[in-house]
């Protein structure tokens, strides 16, 4: 029944694309008034129910379906069967029809009263996108087959309609282990989609520019606010992930550098690029071609991510198993880019219409290094992470491209990028008068090399360390010292007090100063990485029951092993006490997780400290004595990285809450602007 | 205080404080962990992605050791890389070296840098007046976009079939043979030998015992051939028609190699028990009584009932009715 | 400049046509498969001890034979299941101037023993432990099972990659005998640790 429902479900979804798709190119064509409502209602509907039969086939050890045979078992807890749903490659494909559905929905909603070209062609173009994943869902990557013949645990036969006789066996072998081990399978995988999916937005309104031949900045207007929702949750996604990856994956790491993560960062460092860029051009008319390369680019992206996820190109911790998505993908991929920039290129004589840059010391002009080095950053974990393929399909020879390489390219453009994320804020637009810029720095000059001694005479001379507090600290101080100025000319010219000033500064431009709080949070993601890249500590040790060590300050005492069985798994670790002094600071239980009928993962075990993280992992299970080899790692000021993170996500809310600011073309405005 | 002097004095500050910070950072106490660097370069084999110095899987373990123990002996970084590449093949690198095809990866950063910032300069020097869009423009682009587009689906569909025509080819070889359907004449005795001592319970097993049986025999190797055509013979699996051919070369080899008429003719009996008709069984069977038993009359019966076979091949009627005419006078055989 | 963004433009669908290209070259590969470096090279020496203790054994020790070096562990499925062909195959050819040397890989040598108790051991073939994996990493071993076969001169010529049966085996090493280098073959999955 419920293969029923969830296969009428994807139909319907595929017919509301199709229908959403044909009335909004016939409504972008013609000024009659479009009822597009219809098929957006179709569209989610679909989505919805597709959806929600698979989650309930979960929910209800409905073993008929393939989907729920093969990834679930019954002895799975909440939430992680509900997390099934997108644990596997077909239903990952029904949660990027969901998400892609509630933006169309979002974008809908956002069409202004009819007549409105660009709206419906926007739709037309999410239309398309989703008749391509309800496709997909339909043909290569079905989740509702139905199971025709079964073995003891899974499904051995599947067909994909839904009327066939089935067989259901009496369970399945549940989900991969790594992903039963944490709440977060629950939680980071919508959280990403949602930024990867809403992209399509910005894209969606950029093809609809470039077919209905306005160009101009009403595109970027309309949609800026969907790109800042999807970039904040595509930050909130790649944070999630790191800290995923760090608390449970005993890896120590939170980043790898692996090709599923580069996946993700590369559309994000694009996606910066394009916010930034974007208000380029809502201000000042320019970059108008740079911005259609920047979105398409970061929409594309996101499919090439989601091909090297699942189409067994790459090896990867990530990768789901391989199936016959792979060439659906490419051929979308190349279907999207090539079109997308054919499109841009028969329209390139609507482009420049840029008034000229008038010097490059001027906020067009960081801008611009801004895009540039972006670009190159993510241009350099393109081919990082493609080379290895490349180079093989060609010659033959076997690379591996890893973790030095990126690091190697990756830390000198981060650091210019702050240097760039300093001076930015404080240069005005057009042109700057001499000495402005030294004027508004000076003083952060002097704090930010202050803060360098101090960390280097009080806690390490770690030249990366140094660096990170150096230029983290020019760009808050220089922030604070731009806020400061303002608020005082406000209180000067009005007579309020500082600090109502400071408040009325604040939310008279609430996507200035969010971006800037973004910025900040960037800024803090530096120094932890720096401190917790650099000063970590390592030690590895044999302890049996009873015996005790030193690490970094603290006892740390074995006290006995342990064993707990839960329905689903059973978990055999060490208890471990630590105390410093006199105190006892906390109790970890690193362990390795038994799962049923399919493997063991070893879970470590993390003492959350100011100072930073004691991180404890076991090597390898107990000898014949009962002693354990343990490994200690600390990770100093890591929980800087993860307050970073949040507070960049916060800042990009911020900036999308924020109020319109009057658009004066061109013209310095009188309060905020610089 | 004037302005000037604050800069000066600000612009003194900083380059005191900035000299002495680059001092403090370029004497720090580097602590070059040879092992640990050369560890992060290398990729755990037996994991996804890890190097040997940051997995904890045991395999990287031994390996850092390997690393300690060459660090140790005096071994320089490159040395002791080359050793793993020599064995895994440079795919284990994780840091790719900067000549060969990897210098490609060393260099396009650099030039994309370098290209990104010509761009930009070479746009501040020619901006380019906005071209005024006319009506012919927008109705031109549209006729020369339909086909365009038409192309660009057509070669996404390309792809997409190629790319699924690739995946069927996909799988590596399998090596698991068939076997009863494999070609067997390169095979070695001992291949044989082996692959029936390692499928025992494979009830096409004995396909093979006849086959590599059959060529002990032929090379005139019975002690080897025996064992063979005994486990045909006894086998529940074998069909009849194996059955009864292990039982005939059984007869014949004991006849032959140990002269036991006995035997032989009891091993011919049970295969005529099997199969009543067989022509091969009765006429060694009379050969053996002929020649070993002198039992004439007995040899003769059963080359009558060879002959009385209609499906004798000619070439064998002429040899059976000599054999017939010879025993019916009574010459011993030859 | 229009003309400039126009080429921009069709540059990059051309640079894309030509990356999907590549990338749909690989579909049907296993990204993860290496060739080894060690096929006509000659052979990584080794000088380790039985699994019972005692002298060691160096490769050395085999010179002029045919040495099949083949990984195992008791906790490898696919090396249980081929276990029965390798030790056929030592039978069958152990007149013949082949020797089957089988290390363990990762697998202290108590839990070895034990294992090879049970699946049985070939008189002729050497059953050995690899402390530190010191033999496993010269052959660069990514899972097992992994065979390697060394042909009289002492070069590596052939190399499986997975579960191997007699038949297999068998051709192999009659193809060395005949002076052919077999080369590469893969023939399933290997596996790395024992979780899987």
């Amino acid at each position: 029944m419920l293969a029923v429902l969830g296969s009428a479900g994807m139909l319907a979804g595929l017919v509301g694309a199709a229908l959403l798709v044909r009335r909004g190119i016939a409504a972008a064509r013609s000024d009659r008034p479009a009822n597009l409502e219809g098929a957006v209602r179709v569209l989610v509907a679909g989505a919805v129910v597709a959806m929600g039969a698979m989650v309930l086939a979960l929910l209800t050890d409905d073993f008929s379906l393939v989907y729920t045979a093969n990834h679930h078992a019954i002895a799975t807890p909440f939430p992680f069967d509900v997390a099934t749903a997108w644990a596997a490659l077909e239903g990952s494909i029904v949660l990027w029809g969901l998400v892609l559905t509630g933006y169309t929905w979002l974008v809908f909603h956002l069409h202004r009263r009819s007549p409105d070209r660009l709206g419906a062609a926007a739709l037309a173009v999410m239309g398309g996108v989703a008749i391509f994943f309800f496709g997909l869902m339909i043909t290569v990557a079905n989740p509702f087959e139905v199971c025709v013949q079964a073995a003891d645990i899974g499904c051995l036969e599947s067909s994909p309609w839904p009327f066939a006789a089935v067989e259901a066996p009496a369970n399945g072998p549940g989900p991969n282990p790594l992903l039963q081990n944490h709440f977060m399978m629950a939680v980071h995988p919508p959280i990403l989609y949602l930024g990867y999916v809403g992209m399509t937005v910005p894209f969606a309104y950029a093809i609809g520019a470039l077919s209905l031949g306005v160009p101009g900045p009403e595109w970027l207007r309309r949609s800026h606010r969907a790109t800042l929702v999807a970039w904040s949750f595509l930050t909130l996604g790649i944070v999630l992930g790191a800290w995923w990856a760090y608390e449970v994956l005993s890896w120590g790491g939170y980043w790898a550098w692996d090709p599923v993560e580069n996946a993700s960062l590369m559309p994000w460092l694009v996606a910066t690029a394009f916010l930034h860029s974007g208000i380029v051009q809502q201000r000042r008319g320019m970059l108008q071609a740079w911005n259609f390369i920047l979105v398409i680019s970061t929409f594309s992206l996101t499919i090439l991510g989601t091909f090297l996820t699942r189409s067994g190109t790459i090896n990867s911790v990530h990768s789901f198993t391989q199936s016959a998505i792979g060439p659906a993908l490419l051929g979308f991929l190349v279907l999207t880019l090539v079109g997308s920039f054919v499109l841009f290129s028969t329209r390139s004589d609507l482009m420049a219409t840029s008034p000229r840059l008038e010097s490059l010391v001027s906020r067009e002009g960081t801008f611009l290094v801004n895009n540039l080095l972006l670009s190159v950053y993510a241009f350099i974990v393109l081919i990082g992470t493609t080379y290895p393929l490349i180079l093989e399909a060609f010659t033959g020879t076997q690379v591996g491209v890893g973790e030095p390489f990126f690091n190697r390219l990756a830390v000198p453009v981060s650091f210019l990028l702050l240097l760039v994320i300093g001076f930015g804020p404080v240069t005005p637009w057009r042109t700057t008068e001499k000495g402005l810029i030294w004027r508004r720095t000076r003083t952060s000059a002097v704090a930010a090399l202050g803060a360098g001694l101090l960390i280097a005479i009080l806690v390490s001379r770690n030249g990366w360390v140094v660096l990170a507090v150096t230029l983290g600290t020019f760009v808050i101080a220089t922030l604070l010292g731009l806020l400061w100025e303002q608020a005082r000319k406000r209180s000067m010219r009005t007579g309020d007090s500082h600090s109502r000033s400071l408040q009325r500064v604040v939310t008279g431009d609430g996507a200035f100063w969010g971006g800037q709080l973004s910025h900040a949070g960037v800024v803090l993601v530096a120094i932890g990485i720096a401190f917790a890249g650099n000063l970590g500590e390592h030690a590895e040790t044999d302890l049996s029951p009873g015996e005790t060590t030193t690490f970094q300050g603290y006892t740390v005492t074995y006290e006995s092993p342990f064993r707990k069985t839960t329905p689903g798994k059973t978990i055999v670790g060490a208890r471990l006490t630590v105390t410093r002094g006199d105190d006892v600071v906390g109790i970890v239980e690193p362990s390795w997780n038994y799962f049923g009928a399919q493997s063991v993962v070893g879970t470590p075990d993390v003492l959350h400290r100011p100072g930073g993280d004691l991180y404890f992992t076991l090597r390898d299970l107990p000898d014949e004595q009962g002693a354990i080899p343990i490994a200690f790692d600390t990770s100093p000021m890591i929980w800087v990285l993860w307050l970073g993170g949040l507070v960049a996500v916060t800042g990009g809310v911020v900036a999308m809450a924020a109020r319109r600011r009057e658009r004066r073309p061109a013209v310095e405005a009188q309060t905020v602007d610089v | 205080m004037s302005e000037r002097l604050r800069n000066v004095v600000t612009i003194g500050l900083l380059v005191v404080m900035a000299t002495v910070l680059v001092v403090l950072v370029a004497t720090s106490p580097t602590d070059t962990d040879r092992v640990q660097a050369i560890g992060e370069r290398i990729k755990c084999p037996v994991c996804q992605g890890e190097s040997i110095a940051n997995s904890p899987s045991p395999m990287a373990r031994d390996m850092m050791g390997l690393v300690a123990e060459r660090v140790a002996d005096g071994g320089s970084d490159e040395a002791i890389v080359d050793e793993l590449l020599a064995s895994y093949s440079g795919a284990v690198l994780l840091d790719p070296p900067a000549r060969g095809w990897t210098l490609l990866l060393w260099i396009a950063p650099l030039v994309a840098l370098g290209a990104g910032a010509g761009v930009i300069l070479w746009w501040r020097r020619h901006p380019v007046e906005p071209a005024p869009v006319t009506a012919s423009d927008e109705v031109t682009g549209r006729r020369r976009l339909v086909p365009l587009l038409v192309l660009v689906g057509a070669f996404a569909g390309i792809v997409v079939v190629a790319g699924f025509f690739l995946q069927e080819r996909a799988g590596p070889a399998t090596g698991a043979a068939d076997l009863a359907g494999e070609e067997l004449d390169d095979v070695s005795n001992e291949t044989m030998e082996a692959v029936i001592a390692a499928n025992l319970d494979d009830p096409e097993v004995d396909g093979m015992r006849l086959a590599l049986a059959e060529r002990y025999y032929q090379a005139g190797d019975y002690r080897s051939a025996f064992p063979h055509y005994l486990e045909v013979a006894e086998s529940d699996d074998a069909t009849e028609s194996q059955a009864v051919a292990a039982l005939i070369r059984l007869g014949w080899m004991a006849w032959d190699g140990n002269a036991e008429v006995d035997a032989a003719v009891g091993l011919f009996d049970q295969a005529l028990a099997i199969d009543a008709g067989s022509a091969t069984a009765r006429y060694l069977k009379a050969q053996v009584l002929w020649c070993g038993a002198a039992a004439y009359e007995q040899a003769a019966g059963l080359f009558e009932a060879v002959l009385s076979d209609p499906e004798l091949p000619e070439e064998s009627r002429d040899l059976v009715e000599a054999d017939l005419a010879a025993v019916n006078s009574g010459a011993s055989c030859t | 400049m229009n003309r400039g963004i126009r080429w921009v433009g069709y540059g990059i669908a051309l640079a894309a046509v030509v990356f999907a290209v590549v990338l749909a070259s690989r579909f049907g590969t296993d990204p993860g498969l290496v060739d080894s470096p060690l096929l006509g090279q000659p052979a990584p020496m080794f000088e380790l001890p039985p699994l019972e203790g005692g002298e060691t054994i160096s490769l050395g020790d085999l010179e002029g034979e045919i040495v099949v070096v083949n990984f195992f562990a008791s906790w490898c499925l696919q090396c249980r299941n081929e276990h029965a062909d390798l030790t056929s195959t030592a039978d069958a050819f152990a007149d013949q101037g082949v020797t089957l040397v089988q290390i363990a890989y990762q697998e202290s040598p108590p839990a070895s023993l034990q294992y090879l108790e049970v699946a049985g051991r070939s008189p002729s073939a050497l059953y050995l432990a690899d402390p530190g994996s010191r033999t496993a990493i010269a052959y660069g071993v990514f899972g097992i099972p992994e065979t390697f076969f060394i042909d009289e001169e002492g070069t590596v010529v052939g190399k499986i990659i997975g579960e191997s049966d007699a038949l297999t085996l068998g051709a192999t090493i009659d193809a060395i005998k005949r002076g052919e280098s077999p080369g590469q073959n893969v023939t399933g999955d290997t596996q790395q640790a024992p979780d899987g």
